[in-house]
């Protein structure tokens, strides 16, 4: 089986390819909104994002590179390490959020609603064989 | 971007939360602020129109709409009663980056685009412990995150801008003081031939209470006991009473104090019964309580001041030889939800954060006129509250429950 490095250009085709396969508009109850998550101190000491962002359900971003990246309603930054606990399912997301190991900026209230949809881009990214 | 209410000419209640967003602008405007940091129950009333009973701040910039952020768990409900739309109420809780300092943080630094400048907080003291100020702890907090704000007391730019009720405002009140009119008959009917015998206190303030939500009270909203019930020698011990499962007796004093809350304006009203026999004491301070209180309302007008209303009451109660029963005072502030206590914006005055002896009192300016009466060396005493508005001539009573104190056999 092809295991794609995290966040890397093949993670990211194949993110946006189940993504747009698996969330429809109706599944992702017609959302508007875009977050970017700031990945601080990744394997080569850089710090990269991933941008994600979406208009009356649809996908109109998908993407992941080095620096701050695009802005975005809501911005969560942790470390590479705190992030790929999360996606590999040994740290749940709001333990790492009350134990300040991640950091969510944005409307708290809109962010608490849009959980369940956040989860549901989760799920689905975690079924991408990956390589942390 | 929501728009913000106009007022409705159909609507009684209708308020001009327009005018009270400009006033606070022009105010922050003449003294150069950038952000006013509301912290208080009062001005999130003022302002949102809506009940936050949680830790709430609000940032109102120099131009355009606030923002509120209360604790996330009231944000939905809060959402659905204000008439801020999702973006400018959102909601705090404990996580990196959404604690209500890092949230209001961020939101200044990210979203306002501001790294410097001056912040309106609101500090002070109160008798109120609900006031809101901000706290020494949230003060250090906020210092720290907003290293180059410089951060100013600016409360008297909301207590000014309160200060005279429109006529909404003063509608609700109206309509708060009927519905507390409500619990003042259905108390009467309770304790009438003989329907006190056993009752208690807490007791009462329930029979009450109920009467004035099936009126459409949606709190008894006072901090101290809700509707404040004494009887016999608690009715002489001061001006605060929260009702005790003590019993009402015969030839006992009764003193209640109803509370109810109509669209964030508050009812108070305090009305006294003496349950017979009478003995001719506490007959002879009851007649004096009824007059002193006469005379006060008549003595409210527009120019009048906190400290010529004292100072000829007292002349009044000296004549009468009952000067020595009457408490010092003769009004409590009262506003929308929050608000309720001293008279006056000023922050210039001889104790500062007390009333305002020298306030000048404007016309659809509202107080509680309030007098509490206190015999305890005869085990009696007597409580009168009514929020009034100020009119030119004279002062009308929201409450029109008649002032008299009944003997109920």
């Amino acid at each position: 089986m092809t295991r794609f490095v995290y966040l890397s250009p093949e993670w990211t085709e194949e993110g946006r390819r189940r993504v747009e396969a698996k969330l429809t508009p109706e599944t992702l109850h017609h959302v508007t909104s875009s977050m970017t998550n700031l990945y601080r101190n990744c394997p080569d000491g850089k710090d990269r994002y991933f941008h994600v962002a979406f208009e009356d359900g649809k996908l109109v971003g998908f993407e992941t590179g080095e620096g701050e990246g695009p802005k975005a309603e809501f911005r969560i930054i942790a470390d590479y390490s705190t992030f790929a606990q999360i996606t590999r399912g040994e740290l749940g997301a709001v333990k790492a959020l009350t134990s300040r190991k991640l950091t969510l900026r944005g409307n708290m209230a809109k962010a608490l609603r849009l959980a369940p949809l956040v989860d549901k881009l989760n799920k689905v990214l975690a079924t991408i064989p990956t390589e942390f | 971007m929501p728009e913000i209410p106009k007022v409705d000419p159909n609507d009684p209640y209708s308020v001009d939360i327009e005018k009270r967003l400009q006033d606070i602008q022009a105010g922050m405007h003449q003294r150069d602020l950038d952000l006013y940091l509301a912290s208080r129950i009062r001005t999130m009333s003022f302002v949102l129109d809506a009940f936050v009973p949680w830790r709430t701040f609000m940032v109102i910039p120099a131009e355009g709409l606030p923002t509120v952020f209360t604790f996330v768990i009231d944000s939905a409900r809060l959402l659905s009663e204000t008439w801020l739309d999702e973006d400018h109420v959102r909601g705090y809780f404990g996580a990196s980056g959404a604690d209500q300092i890092e949230v209001i943080q961020y939101f200044i630094q990210d979203e306002l685009g501001l790294d410097k400048g001056r912040i309106g907080y609101e500090t002070g003291m109160s008798t109120y412990t609900a006031e809101g100020w901000m706290t020494h702890y949230e003060y250090q907090r906020f210092r720290d995150a907003l290293p180059d704000f410089e951060f100013i007391n600016a409360h008297d730019i909301v207590d000014r801008a309160s200060i005279i009720k429109d006529e909404g405002t003063i509608n609700r009140f109206r309509e708060a003081g009927r519905i507390v009119d409500a619990g003042h008959k259905a108390a009467r009917e309770a304790i009438e031939n003989g329907g006190w015998k056993g009752m208690t206190e807490t007791e009462l303030a329930g029979i009450a209470a109920l009467a004035m939500r099936r009126e459409g009270s949606v709190s008894e909203w006072n901090f101290a006991g809700l509707n404040e019930i004494s009887s016999g020698w608690r009715t002489g011990l001061g001006a605060c009473t929260p009702p005790t499962t003590k019993e009402f007796a015969a030839g006992e004093a009764l003193m209640f104090d109803l509370h109810a809350m109509f669209k964030l304006a508050l009812g108070d009203h305090s009305h006294n019964y003496l349950i017979a026999p009478a003995s001719k004491r506490q007959r002879w301070h009851a007649d004096n309580f009824v007059a002193c209180v006469q005379f006060v309302i008549d003595s409210y007008k527009a120019g009048a001041t906190p400290g010529d209303l004292i100072t000829e009451c007292g002349r009044f109660a000296e004549e009468r030889g009952c000067s020595d029963f009457i408490l010092p005072g003769v009004e409590h502030g009262i506003g929308l939800f929050g608000d309720e206590w001293r008279v006056g914006a000023s922050m210039d005055v001889p104790i500062p954060y007390w009333t305002d002896p020298d306030h000048v009192y404007q016309e659809n300016e509202m107080v509680i006129l309030a007098m509490q009466y206190a015999a305890p060396e005869d085990g009696v005493g007597f409580r009168y509250e009514n929020p009034i508005v100020i009119k030119k001539d004279g002062c009308e009573l929201t409450s029109k429950f008649p002032l008299a104190i009944e003997e109920i056999e």
